[in-house]
């Protein structure tokens, strides 16, 4: 054969054997989006926006924090994904809820956050309180507690949180979980350190957080959890009012 | 060796006694045109012939594979794509060469009505050639339904309801473009049969008619200012150039045609291999709402003017504008048979050309970059930047939250992802006061819509205090001087009031 006639072939078979790696080559084809199951999309297209890029620094908790994916089991996750948490913003994303996800979609979210976030020993220092309130706290006593535990750092001018319009946004079970599993990735401490800096401290007792909880919640004002109430038509002009 | 050129030409010479078509084909190839006529202007009519030719190579083969059922349509172009060896590359080309093949007709159009090429005797040629346009934008418009995926759709549910505002017949009509009253079984065979049969059909004869004028009339001469053209003495003057300054069609002018058909050929190929095909998009199910779709580029400008048109303008624009252009378009040679042919005596001709292509260029620019749609999936999946949740009070970064799940993010964008109908909200406390923010939030305004009813005074207070953490770290928010004004009165009034009330040192109590 004349050496042109290979080199031609040769390109042939070169262009032949790598047109998948073409720039042209389509990509795979698009799925529907309930049959979406990779957590990495579905994470990206649901959580990222209030729980942060990679289950962090987002406005709402922090789900790649260890202490809090020990806290929660699987059934209570799975309830406030498909449900939402009623007294909190987390909207309800199950389709049985109105939501845009499958039940398969909400059990792969939960498996890639224990698979990613998990850590064996997620609590390394003493056993935390459990996850539920289990008793009825005690507000005078919890807004002592507070003053001694919490005030040096929620001072009014900072990290407030005595404000009604922020606790009628936030449910009971969310502070709980803030309290007992802090907010690493803002530098806020968790049950048993005392600080930002993360210091030890003594921990907190169940009791304890039940009465903190108790008393934040004696400061809600249920009205302004509410919408205003729709207006009656009135037959008075702009001017006249 | 002797012996077997003796036998071709035996049966050749057979075959020709019969079909008798030397004499034709040479009357063809060989007759005379004007010399300046062999340029490189007058490649793009040729270019469209060999286009379509590609067209229905690569559509027949295509044809073989695609299934025109709407429920395996979609799955047959992923097979095309993946399966078949080399069936994306057919794809592409098939989808790229419909791209060229509106452009280069186009193109063509443009450049015979700037050389006057359409007049006297031309004008039927001309008018052929504007339903030779209809019909292949017809093809674009059938090609982009038979890729039956989202894209294609909802760009047919568009076209059913232009069709539907037709007076006292829409009904009808739309009954007749579907093949029924909904986009279902028998819409895609309807148009399977109109891409496949119909309309090539047509384009093939229309086509036939075309060439034989060009062929019996000549290949328009090269425009002159000062020649201009009579219809009592213009054939005498073409035949008398042909002949004193004239050179025959091949090879004289083939030659170009040739190259050029050819490296429109070969770009085809590389937009190919290197752009790939298109589509297809999602899967062509109206249940599945979370989709953008978008007309393929040549219909990009009609989506643009009807984004802007004002609604009460849109059916009598939608019915009455195309066609008056169709009229104005197949009119144009009778009304202008005779007179100077050259660009340089014909300002308004260029001015027009020149008008509309940057007019469609600016609509189609338009078209693929405006906004029109929120972010839908914004408020979900774009996590906000993180300098602002970290220095953010606990009730602003609640409001972030409510800023997150209230959507606000699907029109407004901050850190630079988000939705873009509304204005970005990144410097947005230096613009507003905390109270213009409460206001704008509540009651909307422009195309805001009012959000007051929609969330609980928390959750505005909550918001308005994340977004008046929105600006700058070396531009402070804006205030507002008055309530500044009374605060400090305030201040001071209670200060005054606190030392009148507390108890004098030494005093008794």
């Amino acid at each position: 054969m004349r050496p042109l006639a290979q080199v031609l072939l040769a390109c042939l078979a070169a262009l032949t054997a790598g047109c998948e790696h073409a720039p042209g080559y389509p990509g795979s084809p698009i799925v529907r989006p309930h049959e979406v199951a990779d957590f990495d999309t579905l994470y990206d297209e649901n959580c990222a926006a209030c729980h942060g890029a990679k289950g962090e620094n987002g406005p709402a908790i922090d789900l790649a924090n260890p202490e809090y994916q020990a806290l929660v089991d699987d059934a209570t996750l799975r309830k406030w994904i498909s449900g939402g948490m009623p007294g909190a913003e987390m909207p309800a994303f199950a389709q049985s809820a109105g939501g845009m996800l499958t039940d398969a979609q909400v059990s792969a979210l939960i498996t890639g956050m224990r698979t990613r976030w998990s850590r064996p020993s997620g609590f390394s220092g003493p056993t935390p309180p459990p996850y539920a309130q289990t008793q009825t706290g005690d507000a005078p006593a919890g807004e002592e507690t507070y003053q001694a535990r919490c005030s040096a750092c929620h001072a009014p001018s900072q990290q407030q949180i005595t404000s009604p319009d922020y606790l009628a946004l936030v449910s009971d079970q969310a502070l709980r979980s803030m309290i007992i599993a802090g907010r690493p990735d803002i530098g806020q401490p968790d049950w048993s350190h005392f600080g930002p800096g993360g210091k030890a401290a003594t921990p907190l007792t169940a009791q304890e957080i039940d009465n903190i909880v108790a008393y934040l919640a004696s400061l809600r004002n249920p009205t302004q959890a509410t919408n205003y109430a729709p207006q009656q038509p009135d037959a008075t002009t702009p001017a006249e009012r | 060796m002797q012996r077997m050129k003796q036998t071709t030409l035996n049966v050749y010479a057979w075959f020709e006694r019969r079909l008798q078509l030397e004499g034709p084909v040479k009357d063809a190839a060989l007759h005379q045109v004007p010399r300046q006529t062999a340029s490189w202007w007058y490649v793009f009519g040729s270019a469209a012939f060999t286009l379509l030719f590609l067209q229905i190579f690569t559509g027949i083969l295509l044809a073989m594979v695609y299934v025109p059922s709407a429920g395996e349509a979609w799955r047959s172009l992923n097979v095309l794509n993946h399966q078949i060896p080399l069936g994306w590359f057919l794809r592409g080309l098939h989808g790229w060469g419909s791209n060229f093949m509106v452009a280069i007709v186009l193109i063509h159009m443009a450049q015979v009505f700037l050389f006057g090429a359409y007049k006297f005797p031309r004008e039927l040629t001309w008018i052929v050639g504007v339903f030779l346009l209809l019909m292949t934008l017809g093809m674009a418009f059938t090609g982009q339904v038979l890729r039956f995926d989202q894209d294609a759709y909802w760009g047919l549910g568009i076209g059913a309801s232009i069709m539907s505002r037709v007076p006292w017949i829409g009904g009808g009509l739309v009954h007749l473009l579907l093949g029924g009253p909904i986009i279902a079984g028998a819409t895609l065979s309807r148009f399977f049969a109109l891409h496949v049969f119909v309309i090539p059909g047509t384009l093939l004869l229309f086509v036939f008619v075309h060439v034989w004028m060009v062929l019996k009339l000549g290949v328009n001469d090269w425009p002159m200012p000062g020649r201009v053209v009579r219809r009592e003495t213009y054939m005498e003057e073409y035949h008398h150039l042909a002949h004193t300054d004239g050179i025959p069609f091949v090879p004289g002018a083939f030659w170009k045609d040739l190259i050029f058909s050819g490296a429109i050929l070969a770009a085809v190929a590389v937009c190919a291999v290197v752009f790939g095909p298109f589509g297809p998009s999602g899967q062509p199910d109206p249940s599945i709402i979370q989709t953008v779709p978008k007309p393929d580029f040549f219909f990009l400008w009609i989506y643009t003017i009807l984004s802007y048109l004002p609604p009460q303008m849109e059916t009598p624009f939608l019915l009455i504008v195309p066609l008056l252009a169709i009229a104005i378009l197949l009119a144009l040679p009778l009304i202008a048979a005779e007179g100077e042919k050259s660009w340089y005596r014909r300002p308004v001709a260029v001015l027009l050309v020149s008008t509309l292509a940057v007019s469609w260029g600016v609509l189609t620019r338009l078209g693929t970059t405006t906004p029109w749609s929120p972010h839908m999936s914004a408020w979900s999946g774009d996590p906000l930047p993180v300098n602002r949740i970290h220095d953010a009070t606990p009730l602003a970064r609640q409001g972030a939250v409510v800023f997150q799940v209230k959507q606000c993010r699907n029109c407004h964008s901050v850190g630079g992802s988000g939705g873009e109908r509304g204005p970005a909200l990144d410097t947005v406390a230096t613009r507003l006061t905390i109270d213009q923010l409460r206001f704008k939030v509540v009651t909307g305004g422009g195309n805001m819509p009012a959000y007051g009813k929609n969330l609980s005074p928390s959750e505005i207070e909550a918001l308005v205090r994340f977004l008046e953490t929105l600006h700058p770290a070396n531009e402070p928010p804006a205030y507002d001087a008055s309530r500044r004004a009374v605060e400090a009165t305030q201040a001071a009034e209670s200060a005054g009031e606190a030392s009148r009330l507390a108890p004098h040192p030494g005093s008794t109590p």
